[in-house]
């Protein structure tokens, strides 16, 4: 997961630049030209690089850009949907697990018989205190839950028990660093509020037939819904707020955050508004976001969008409405048009009672809550770690330990990070392991390090013994003594190695002395061949020199 | 045509009353009409229930001074997704509005002192431990769902959800 995790970012990076792509088409379609919003130095790079493929003249593009970011400012808001990792659903024991054959995972209280009665599991408050208080929002104490009445044959009781007027928490908000290769910087989100709620089953609609199918397994599995203030400008930064949600919730433990098994689900609202007007615009709400890059660029795609419209004066063409994004043609497209606001008629639950949160409850989950991915960056970074390393350790909770627990050994700090972010995560993305599952342990990490920086191994051999402690596990210690890999730092028996070198070579020797100096590389090579890569190659060299010299 | 069991349960009232309810539901021939797609509802069950007992007219009594609003059947109607016929509407309406004045008589409780209860007090927290339990008859719930195909319960196609 955790090189997933890492290398999911940097794809979506590395995708950015075919970002335009689509669009261009769309421009071409239409005969207008116009262009993602840009506003960020990086983004206006990755556009730069775009250049050579929309076949439009790059300046007239340029001047439309700059028009675009200088007249509008789009709103940006999100509705996030975790499903939370409990063993049973919200309100009945049924077990959950994602991927079982359907309905299997049903009793009369999920499938909406007559007569059953809902009973909460205990977890769900729990988690949902945990989110709450992590978003730093504002817990309340009497909440209740209530029934959203709507028709729809993934809801078997013809409701969905949600919270409605009085939310668990409100009022809160998401510390987050936008990466390096987008310019990088510090944002703060709101959160307007987190509630609990329960899953619809899974509806598949045939190809052909008039019928659909029902799939009661995910219906009642508990769900927290966290709703973002309008607090953000681009497509980047709304990737930002969710990837950072995910990572939250996987650091509580609340959730596995996995957005293709849709445990993490964002719904986005878009508006654009003249710079400087207070007002908002209409909203768009995009729904069918699969990853953080698709919540990216059909933001940025829904804004051009609604930029154009504005811009040529049809501004009244923006309507409120679902569109969906369609990840084959990037693009966004009308779902379905709102007539009026749905009449969910909301009343309080009544087979249910009301949620009561006790300070001492409270206190507990509070004294109990894991380190967030905000404090563990900001820690990192007063340790002197470089952003973009901070951003790789905090990025995923597995590594983030895995280190922590490295240093706790006594670690130097820059080493262990250096080891983790280059050999360890290239053989974990090589074997698709995550770091839990590699054989190597924080300890025999430290324990590698320190035997390097205390000059009993030699960093290539170091190297060899971190390949076979990633594949097979072991002690440095036992690899040292199994396979007789301490570094020769005796200066005599360094020596013997020379003159016997020299003895062997008395061709290149003659040369080297006839002033083939180079030839001092090849030399070095053949006795750290013989010493079998164990020489200290500081020592190494110096004698090598003195005994190369002395004779001439 | 009816989607899985719940899903024909009813969008008017609350689910206490729908369990009290469902238990005379039959597959009456109250509703016979063509235009009506969905054979159980729970609007209807309601007056089923009302007329199995001694009729729906019994329900309401004499001095009522209801305050509330007077039914809008079509809305209702469209609400709970059931088609009436202009017919039916004229018909149900004054029966729908004597269940409604028939609560209504709880208008006149003086309330000013009392603080509002939404749901009936309970004893604790009343929670449950997550702990998985497979329910044992899963076969006579599949038994009863009345098109299962292949895993699945096959239902109408509906595409839009609102």
């Amino acid at each position: 997961m955790s090189t997933t995790m890492a290398s999911t970012f940097l794809r979506s990076i590395q995708k950015h630049p075919l970002m335009l792509y689509p669009t261009a088409l769309f421009i071409r379609k239409n005969g207008v030209l116009y262009c993602t919003m840009k506003n960020t130095e990086v983004q206006t790079a990755t556009q730069e690089k775009q250049k050579p493929r929309i076949k439009v003249p790059p300046r007239t593009q340029t001047i439309t850009t700059n028009n675009v970011s200088k007249d509008y400012e789009a709103v940006i808001g999100i509705e996030t949907h975790v499903q939370l990792n409990t063993l049973t659903k919200a309100f009945c024991s049924c077990p959950y697990n994602y991927g079982s054959p359907p309905n299997t995972s049903v009793c009369p209280i999920c499938m909406g018989l007559p007569g059953a009665l809902p009973v909460l599991n205990s977890k769900v408050i729990e988690y949902a205190v945990k989110l709450g208080l992590a978003l730093n929002c504002k817990l309340s104490s009497n909440s209740k839950f209530d029934r959203k009445q709507y028709f729809y044959p993934d809801l078997p009781k013809g409701y969905q028990i949600s919270q409605f007027d009085v939310p668990i928490a409100t009022g809160g908000y998401l510390d987050l660093d936008l990466p390096v290769e987008f310019g990088g910087g510090h944002r703060k989100f709101g959160i307007t509020r987190v509630h609990m709620e329960e899953d619809a089953g899974k509806l598949l609609h045939s190809e052909s037939g008039s019928y659909s199918q029902v799939d009661l397994n995910r219906a009642g599995v508990p769900l927290l819904e966290i709703v973002s203030e309008p607090d953000m400008r681009t497509g980047i930064e709304a990737a930002e707020y969710a990837a950072e949600l995910q990572r939250l919730v996987r650091y509580l433990g609340v959730s596995n955050g996995n957005m293709q098994e849709g445990s993490l689900r964002c719904d986005v609202n878009v508006s654009i508004r003249p710079i400087g007007q207070s007002q908002f615009g209409t909203k768009v709400e995009i729904k069918n976001l699969n990853s953080f890059s698709s919540v990216s660029r059909a933001i940025d795609f829904e804004i051009s969008r609604q930029v154009q419209l504005h811009s040529q004066g049809q501004g009244d063409q923006i309507i409120q409405e679902t569109r969906l994004w369609e990840e084959g043609a990037q693009k966004t497209v009308t779902m379905r048009k709102k007539e009026g606001l749905a009449d969910y008629r909301y009343f309080p639950e009544p087979d249910l009672p009301g949620v009561i949160l006790t300070k001492e409850y409270v206190d507990a989950i509070r004294d109990s809550l894991p380190e967030a991915p905000e404090m563990k960056r900001r820690r990192y970074e007063k340790m002197g770690l470089s952003m973009q390393d901070v951003l790789f350790l905090a990025n995923d909770i597995n590594v983030a330990q895995f280190f922590d627990a490295t240093i706790a050994k006594g670690a130097d700090v820059k080493l262990a990070t250096n080891w983790i972010m280059s050999d360890i995560a290239a053989y974990m993305k090589n074997e698709k392991l995550t770091i839990n599952e590699i054989k190597l342990v924080p300890q025999e990490l430290a324990e590698l390090i320190a035997s390097i920086k205390g000059g009993t191994i030699s960093g290539k051999i170091g190297k060899e013994i971190l390949f076979e402690l990633l594949a097979k596990g072991g002690t440095v210690k036992g690899l040292i003594k199994e396979k007789d890999l301490v570094q020769i730092v005796d200066p005599v028996e360094i020596g013997k190695m020379v003159d016997k070198v020299l003895t062997e070579n008395p061709q290149q020797l003659e040369q080297y002395r006839g002033g083939k100096t180079k030839l001092q590389g090849y030399f070095a090579g053949q006795v750290m061949k013989v010493s079998k890569g164990k020489a200290n190659p500081g020592l190494l060299n110096k004698i090598l020199l003195e005994k190369l010299n002395a004779k001439s | 045509m009816r989607m899985g069991m719940g899903s024909c349960r009813a969008l008017l009232v609350g689910r206490g009353v729908a369990a009290t309810a469902s238990a005379s539901i039959q597959k009456t021939q109250f509703f016979n009409s063509s235009s009506n797609s969905f054979g159980l509802c729970f609007s209807k069950s309601v007056l089923i229930t009302c007329r199995n007992n001694n009729g729906v007219r019994s329900c309401s009594t004499a001095s009522i001074r209801s305050s509330l609003e007077p039914p809008d059947v079509p809305r209702l109607a469209d609400t709970a997704r059931i088609s009436l016929t202009q017919n039916e509407v004229e018909e149900f309406a004054p029966k729908i509005r004597q269940v409604i004045d028939w609560f209504g008589q709880l208008q006149d409780v003086d309330l000013h002192s009392i603080e509002p209860a939404i749901r009936a007090d309970t004893e604790g927290s009343n929670l449950r431990d997550d702990v998985p339990e497979t329910f044992e008859n899963r076969e006579a719930m599949i038994a009863a769902v009345p098109s299962f195909e292949e895993q699945y319960i096959k239902v109408p196609k509906v595409l839009n959800k609102e």
